[in-house]
């Protein structure tokens, strides 16, 4: 577990909690949770890189995009993703980039499928205490 | 505050929350609906009442537990000119659903190699996350399979011609349209063709316990003692991606037509809209990759029994949708009027007579299929008149999550677990042990107490009720 984000109860899915010194480490931090919920990123190497740009119509919809984009990545390109920079954040635009390797059956253990992220209780909040995200996902 | 209407229903009035257009309808006894009540759910009905252009009623089956936007076990019909419709109300796996094969086996036939089956079908049939498929599809076979779903596989030697009457829609949506699921979706779902799925999604070796209805079972081709084979899966990377895009779009279109909603898990657009008609063609694709999957599987069945313990036939008792929407004709207010009817995390039950049945159930009504959770036991039910006139011919789709993932996990070990099992005479084979304790029997409502006020209420009829002895579990 990891100072920055927790695992939250759902009765039939789970959430994610993350937080930052801004908004853009709170999504930096929610991707990192996302990712640790799919597979052990113990062993995951972070020697190959994926270039990331959205833009979307408010920070709600930029965070479920954020991680969907990170999803994706994963479950259509099997591409495990462990380091996140987030090189441009601003109002509903963020360019990143993913760091990690391709997802192998012999090296990497996979935990948990994750269907979608949705939009249920979803938080996103920037206040003098620094960035705070909250979203579920759907398992 | 919600009324108790008599020993199976619960309204919702409108009064309840402001916005609310109809009275939402909850079925369930004293014990389900304090169980119910612990969660979002009631909210969430009466939060679906506020959508516009719904007819009837909001309504929650038994087995309903706090969902996204909709509550899982949730039942809307919308007008088809005034009303909306809302890729949330069919949820992320648009699909998932549930395939009954009947055996020619006697437990008696199967029981000492009983563990080389599990195993054969486990090695045949992959299962738990991250699983590839065995076969990928190109692109244009792709296409072929979101547009014809079962239908493609029994083209390509997955099973046989009989099958096709004896799935929900003959296997096959018409009007998908591949070219509206995004490449994402494409990419997320062409790998995973003929894959379980984890998470719910089981494959179970059951026998039939108990028969309810004698002459119902005989033509379902069910009967005391007889081995069956339950399949529960959807329409994995592919459904979700499309559920994914299509929020977005939605979401947009909201904003386009003027449309506000309480959720944002609840978007949606007018069904006459480009958006609306757009996710509909996309979502049917997306729910005949998802038979084209069962019907995979079915096929990896049969082999497995004939390697193992010979040709068991094991004929399609019917394969039924849990998370989808429908254009279907019910009577209202005395006329006849074609709705779509969102089911998610509910099960289509057709009465004896109606038109899109298959001739052989037309004297007998629609086979309902309820999963039970893992190592408990599941039911078939049959479809009922009751059901046209105030389900919008729907009925629960299962045994409903009580406990989360966590809290499973906490309380039992996976060797508990197992060791519980084997001495019920239950083999299991999972992926991973936490998918096990996670899926333990005891995080889910108990599903003979959602089946008995399906069957109180007489939205469908019990027929059978199967118990496993082997399980295959992501």
């Amino acid at each position: 577990m990891n100072s920055h984000y927790s695992i939250l109860e759902h009765p039939a899915d789970i959430g994610i909690e993350a937080h930052g010194k801004n908004l853009k480490e709170a999504f930096r931090h929610a991707a990192v949770a996302l990712m640790s919920v799919i597979v052990d990123l113990s062993n995951v190497e972070a020697r190959e890189s994926r270039e990331v740009e959205l833009s979307s119509n408010d920070f709600e919809q930029l965070l479920v995009n954020w991680l969907a984009e990170v999803l994706y990545y994963y479950d259509g390109q099997h591409f495990v993703g462990k380091e996140f920079t987030i090189k441009r954040f601003s109002s509903y635009k963020l360019t990143a980039t993913i760091k990690g390797e391709p997802f192998s059956d012999t090296k990497h253990r996979s935990k948990l499928d994750v269907k979608a992220i949705t939009y249920h209780q979803i938080v996103v909040r920037e206040d003098n205490q620094g960035g705070y995200v909250k979203v579920f996902v759907d398992i | 505050m919600i009324k108790k209407l008599n020993d199976y229903r619960y309204i919702i009035p409108t009064s309840y929350k402001q916005g609310m257009r109809i009275e939402g309808l909850i079925y369930a006894n004293d014990d389900l609906i304090r169980q119910i009540e612990k969660d979002q759910t009631k909210d969430q009905v009466a939060n679906v009442a506020t959508l516009p252009g719904l007819v009837g009623r909001s309504l929650a089956m038994p087995d309903a537990h706090q969902g996204y936007g909709f509550c899982i076990g949730g039942v809307a019909a919308a007008d088809l000119e005034e009303g909306v419709v809302s890729a949330g109300g069919v949820g992320f796996d648009i699909n998932c659903g549930v395939r009954l094969l009947a055996s020619q086996f006697e437990e008696k036939d199967v029981r000492q190699k009983l563990e080389q089956l599990l195993n054969q079908l486990f090695r045949d049939i992959p299962c738990g996350t991250g699983r590839k498929g065995l076969l990928e599809v190109t692109q244009s076979e792709l296409d072929n399979v979101l547009r014809e779903g079962a239908q493609w596989a029994v083209k390509k030697k997955y099973g046989r011609e009989e099958d096709i009457a004896r799935i929900e829609d003959y296997g096959r949506i018409p009007d998908a349209d591949p070219s509206l699921v995004s490449s994402r979706a494409k990419d997320r779902g062409h790998h995973q063709l003929g894959t379980l799925g984890s998470g719910n999604h089981f494959l179970e070796i059951q026998i039939v316990r108990e028969v309810f209805e004698e002459e119902v079972a005989e033509k379902f081709g069910l009967h005391k003692d007889q081995v069956v084979v339950l399949i529960h899966s959807g329409s994995r990377g592919l459904g979700h991606q499309v559920c994914t895009d299509y929020l977005d779009i939605m979401q947009a279109g909201m904003r386009k037509y003027g449309i506000s909603v309480i959720d944002r898990q609840l978007a949606c657009v007018p069904i006459t809209s480009k958006e609306g008609q757009d996710y509909l063609k996309a979502m049917a694709a997306a729910a005949n990759f998802a038979f084209a999957n069962r019907q995979m599987m079915t096929h990896w069945v049969r082999e497995g029994f004939q390697r193992v313990v010979g040709n068991g036939n094991l004929n399609i008792v019917y394969d039924v949708c849990h998370n989808i929407a429908k254009n279907e004709e019910y009577e209202i207010d005395g006329t006849k009027k074609r709705v779509l009817v969102h089911r998610k995390g509910a099960t289509r039950a057709f009465p004896k007579g109606h038109p899109v049945l298959p001739g052989e159930l037309q004297d007998v009504g629609q086979p309902v299929l309820i999963p039970g959770s893992m190592g408990t036991c599941s039911y078939v039910l049959v479809g009922t008149e009751q059901a046209m006139k105030e389900t919008f011919g729907s009925s629960c789709h299962g045994a409903g999550r009580a406990k989360s993932r966590t809290q499973a996990k906490k309380e039992t070990t996976a060797e508990e677990l197992l060791r519980d099992l084997k001495g019920k005479g239950i083999l299991v084979k999972g992926q991973t042990r936490s998918g096990l304790t996670e899926e333990k029997p005891d995080a889910y409502k108990d599903v003979s107490q959602v089946v008995e006020v399906v069957h109180g209420a007489g939205i469908a009829k019990k027929v059978a009720k199967l118990v496993p002895i082997a399980v295959m579990k992501g």
